[in-house]
């Protein structure tokens, strides 16, 4: 398992390196500089860029961003020299994250529950219902959802706060916009590897053990049917942890996402090479950690890791 | 007072496939501390039957029944069409309390039956813990370390911690009987339970089960397409023909007096397969192997160390239009064997010669017939655009031609050429197996290996196969590698054969002098293994069973494989290097037959059996 462990870091570590460097090279080939502005003169646009480096060949760049960002250092924003990227990331990532990761336990909770309703239940309407949910879940988008229920909540019913995260009550509405997609792509996923695994003999066999339907779904099925599910989880969550940029516009929340969205359009060269290291690293660690989680439920995984 | 009494038990599938009622009226009773048996082909409701019992059944079924009483408890299933949901909800929680705890049930396939990813110990505990409420997690952990004992199972308090995969077949099986002996329940349904394993494991089993009935005093309904197996356990037997039962009576009635035409073919035809073939001999090898050895890497944690030997220095020939009968137990290398000769493996050590030549890569003169015959056909394609694909890639033929072929094939095997366009869901399984068969005869094939052909059809549609088999070689002369763990099969089709065991060929000789007189002492383990069906031999029966089941400890890398488990083991079977001696048409790979044991030899020295 250990090996397992460090063979796979091994491979992210290089992965990372990757991404760095497509990243450096892409953000480089934008046209444009990020000091070009209407009313800059050419000299003292020259003059910036010797000031940033960015008048040494391309490669020598990429050697110092590499050299500094070993030492975690990732520069400082192009656009607004007063703050480090860091910093920008440290001040971003919090309520990103939070408000991600909210999100990927109601969807994986809720997701779990009517997967389950839905693949057990007998009754039609239950089942069409569920199916039905799923259906516009995964049909509309998430900003739509956003702005549906801004204008019920929040403008009409005046329940919760339609603007920035202030208190508790604030998350309330943008991290159901956030889940409810996710939710509805596990429900679906729950709902058809539980039904495939209550085909499956160990069911039977827990029926003439005489084990109640309840018990046999949590201590037999469950663990199976979710060893796919994991496969969506990991990346839903990666999506989730990184920051969505609409929703974070539209509830007008200072997130991750806003800010590598703008940083793009601001030709930020640290920020977007700074803000993609950082998500890269959040992908891979979330995706080491997603297949832990499927060995620690599948015993044959982890046989094969080691 | 009967532990149980069915009354006029029905069962009917409301369902597309649907083919009428299953289970048609069936009642019998079960006498405390006796082991039922109940024989059919499958198809024949036995298994339905069981399930309605214990209320295991899908909803889709439609269960009648007039009375069903276990000891004094009343446990008739309400008729679900006029019953109301509340009723039928009374119903599963009364039968909740019953299952696991009065009735239990083993399954045929343990691996299936058993949730691959819940360790042992908890399996257990589990259905002690919810039949007795104040039990505590150490109690109920006492008590399943006390049943692994009771089934045989060494090390029990490891086992608790391990996970269904990580033990072997029979293991597994003896599991599952644990956990079905957890609560002392009054009736124990077997449901096939030993069709899935070797015969040496299958032995095991049912002496334990038979000392487990004794010893508890638990009744036990055994459900067996094996008339062998009933004989050897039974002390009642119940024949079911079509959901009905048709015939009722003790073991020897059945088996010495059948009063019904159909009892009586089924025992015809399991006596029949106990029959030798003798059949005239052939001289000219088509297939040599020679010494042939397969050795797979190991991985280990750091780098790849060592390799484990599937196939090691195996030789035998296969003479032109003969069968060669090939058995030995799961994992010991006759399918990997299989593969060297159709060229799916690479040899690592030794060679193959075909027709003289040696055998380099594929060989379209090789064809094969698989063992599953559902998981080898594509459902996706039909019957004609199976049997075309061989002879679109491999040969010229025009459309007329290449149909005309197909439809020769198929008359061959038993189906006709309108079948054609059908997909393989449209056919059973002895069907399927015929198709299979089809296929690989299309290419006209001069070998044909048929790895465990017949291992997942009922007995009369093995029979059926293993005519076609037989009419095509006598028809058209084609050499046969047939192997089997069955080996009841083997000496029915093979004229040679060659017994394997831990990757090595142990003896190879004449099927009916094996049969008749086995050298090696694995052999005679196996032969002795073979349940007759007939009640006074399977009684007899003794001994031999008490070979312990091995898996796992490995045997010296130098020394005969089977010497951990041979009862015969010299110092010299753990540390020499084994060799194959010949005698005559015999060769035989064991210690017992050296001239270092059995002193020099003159030139015309006839060997026999040392054991």
């Amino acid at each position: 398992m250990q090996g397992y462990i460090g063979k796979r870091i091994g491979m992210s570590i290089l992965s990372l390196f990757m991404l760095v460097t497509v990243a450096f090279f892409l953000t480089r080939m934008m046209p444009g500089s990020p000091f070009q502005n209407g009313n800059v003169s050419e000299d003292i646009l020259r003059s910036m860029e010797r000031e940033y480096g960015l008048d040494k060949p391309v490669t020598e760049q990429y050697q110092t961003y590499l050299k500094n960002l070993l030492h975690g250092n990732l520069g400082v924003s192009f656009k607004k020299p007063e703050v480090t990227v860091t910093e920008v990331i440290a001040r971003t990532w919090p309520i990103t994250a939070s408000l991600g990761g909210l999100a990927i336990l109601t969807a994986a909770f809720f997701g779990t529950v009517f997967g389950i309703w839905q693949a057990s239940s007998k009754r039609l309407i239950v089942k069409g219902g569920i199916f039905l949910g799923t259906m516009l879940g995964t049909g509309i988008p998430n900003f739509v959802v956003g702005l549906l229920l801004m204008l019920f909540f929040g403008v009409r019913l005046k329940l919760f706060p339609i603007a920035g995260l202030t208190s508790p009550q604030s998350y309330i509405l943008p991290v159901i916009s956030l889940a409810v997609y996710p939710s509805a792509v596990i429900a679906r996923l729950v709902q058809n590897t539980f039904r495939v695994e209550m085909e499956r003999d160990y069911v039977t066999m827990a029926r003439a053990k005489g084990i109640g339907f309840r018990q046999t779904a949590l201590t037999h099925i469950l663990k199976n049917a979710w060893i796919p599910v994991l496969n969506y989880i990991g990346p839903a969550a990666a999506f989730l942890l990184t920051g969505s940029f609409v929703v974070e516009s539209i509830f007008t929340i200072p997130g991750l996402g806003r800010e590598f969205v703008n940083s793009i359009g601001n030709r930020d060269y640290t920020m977007i090479l700074g803000l993609t290291v950082f998500m890269g690293i959040t992908v891979i660690v979330i995706n080491l950690f997603t297949d832990l989680l499927s060995a620690w439920l599948d015993p044959r995984i982890r046989r094969s890791l080691r | 007072m009967s532990v149980l009494c069915v009354q006029d038990l029905s069962v009917q599938f409301h369902d597309r496939h649907a083919k009428g009622e299953t289970v048609r009226g069936v009642t019998f009773t079960v006498e405390p501390g006796e082991i039922v048996g109940i024989v059919g082909e499958s198809g024949s409701g036995k298994s339905t039957a069981m399930q309605a019992i214990l209320g295991l059944l899908p909803e889709r079924a439609e269960i009648r029944c007039r009375k069903l009483i276990l000891e004094q408890e009343d446990i008739t299933p309400p008729c679900n069409t006029k019953s109301g949901r509340q009723e039928q909800k009374a119903y599963e929680k009364r039968m909740e309390k019953i299952r696991g705890k009065h009735i239990s049930m083993v399954f045929q396939d343990p691996l299936t039956y058993l949730n691959p990813t819940v360790k042992i110990g908890r399996q257990i505990t589990e259905v002690i813990r919810v039949h007795n409420r104040t039990c505590s997690r150490n109690k109920a952990k006492e008590r399943a370390l006390e049943l692994l004992d009771m089934v045989g199972i060494r090390q029990p308090a490891r086992r608790l911690t391990q996970y269904p995969f990580e033990l072997s077949g029979g293991m597994r099986q003896r599991v599952a009987i644990a956990i079905a002996l957890a609560c002392q329940p009054k009736l124990l349904i077997a449901d096939e339970p030993t069709t899935a394993l070797d015969v040496t494991v299958q032995g095991q089993i049912l002496q334990l089960l038979k000392r487990i009935s004794k010893e508890t005093g638990t009744s036990v309904l055994f459900v067996s397409h094996d008339l062998g197996v009933i004989a050897s356990i039974c002390s009642r037997v119940i024949v079911m023909q079509n959901g009905k039962i048709i015939e009722e009576g003790t073991t020897e009635e059945i088996f010495w007096e059948p009063r019904q035409k159909y009892t009586k073919e089924l025992i015809d035809k399991a006596s029949h397969l106990q029959e030798p073939s003798d059949k005239e001999e052939y001289r000219e090898p088509l297939l040599s192997v020679e010494h042939a050895s397969k050795q797979y890497l190991v991985k280990s944690r750091w780098n790849l160390k060592g390799d484990k030997s599937a196939v090691e220095d195996v030789s035998f020939h296969i003479y032109k239009g003969e069968t060669f009968g090939l058995v030995g137990e799961s994992g010991c290398g006759k399918t990997t064997l299989a593969g060297m000769i159709t060229g799916m493996h690479q040899l690592t050590g030794g060679g193959i010669q075909f027709k003289g030549k040696p055998l380099v890569q594929m060989d379209r003169q090789i064809q094969m017939v698989f063992q599953d015959p559902y998981a080898s056909l594509n459902p996706r394609m039909t019957i004609q655009e199976t049997l075309e694909e061989p002879l679109l890639i491999n040969t010229k033929l025009s459309l007329e031609e290449r149909n005309q072929k197909i439809g020769e094939l198929l008359e061959m095997v038993g189906l006709s050429l309108k079948d054609g366009g059908k997909y393989p869901r449209a056919f059973s399984g002895g069907q399927r197996q015929r198709i299979g068969i089809a296929r690989a005869l299309i290419l006209e094939p001069e070998l044909i290996v048929c790895d465990e052909p017949v291992s997942a059809l009922d007995i009369s549609t093995q029979e059926q196969i293993l005519e076609i088999l037989e009419q095509i070689q006598r028809e058209r002369q084609i050499s046969t590698l047939f192997i089997s763990h069955d080996l009841s099969v083997v000496k029915r089709i093979s004229h040679r054969m060659g017994v394997m065991y831990g990757g090595r060929m142990v003896e190879v000789g004449n099927t009916r002098s094996i049969y008749e007189d086995p050298w090696h002492p694995y052999t005679k383990t196996l032969l002795s293994a073979i349940l007759t069906p007939d009640p006074r031999i399977a009684r007899k029966r003794r001994g031999m069973w008490k070979v312990e089941e091995l898996r796992g400890e490995l045997a010296s890398d130098t020394g005969c494989p089977f010497a951990p488990r041979c009862g015969y083991a010299m110092e010299c079977c753990h540390t020499q290097r084994l060799e194959t001696y010949s005698f005559e048409e015999r060769e035989i790979a064991c210690f017992l037959y050296s001239k270092e044991y059995t002193g020099r030899r003159s030139h015309d020295y006839k060997m026999s059996s040392q054991i």
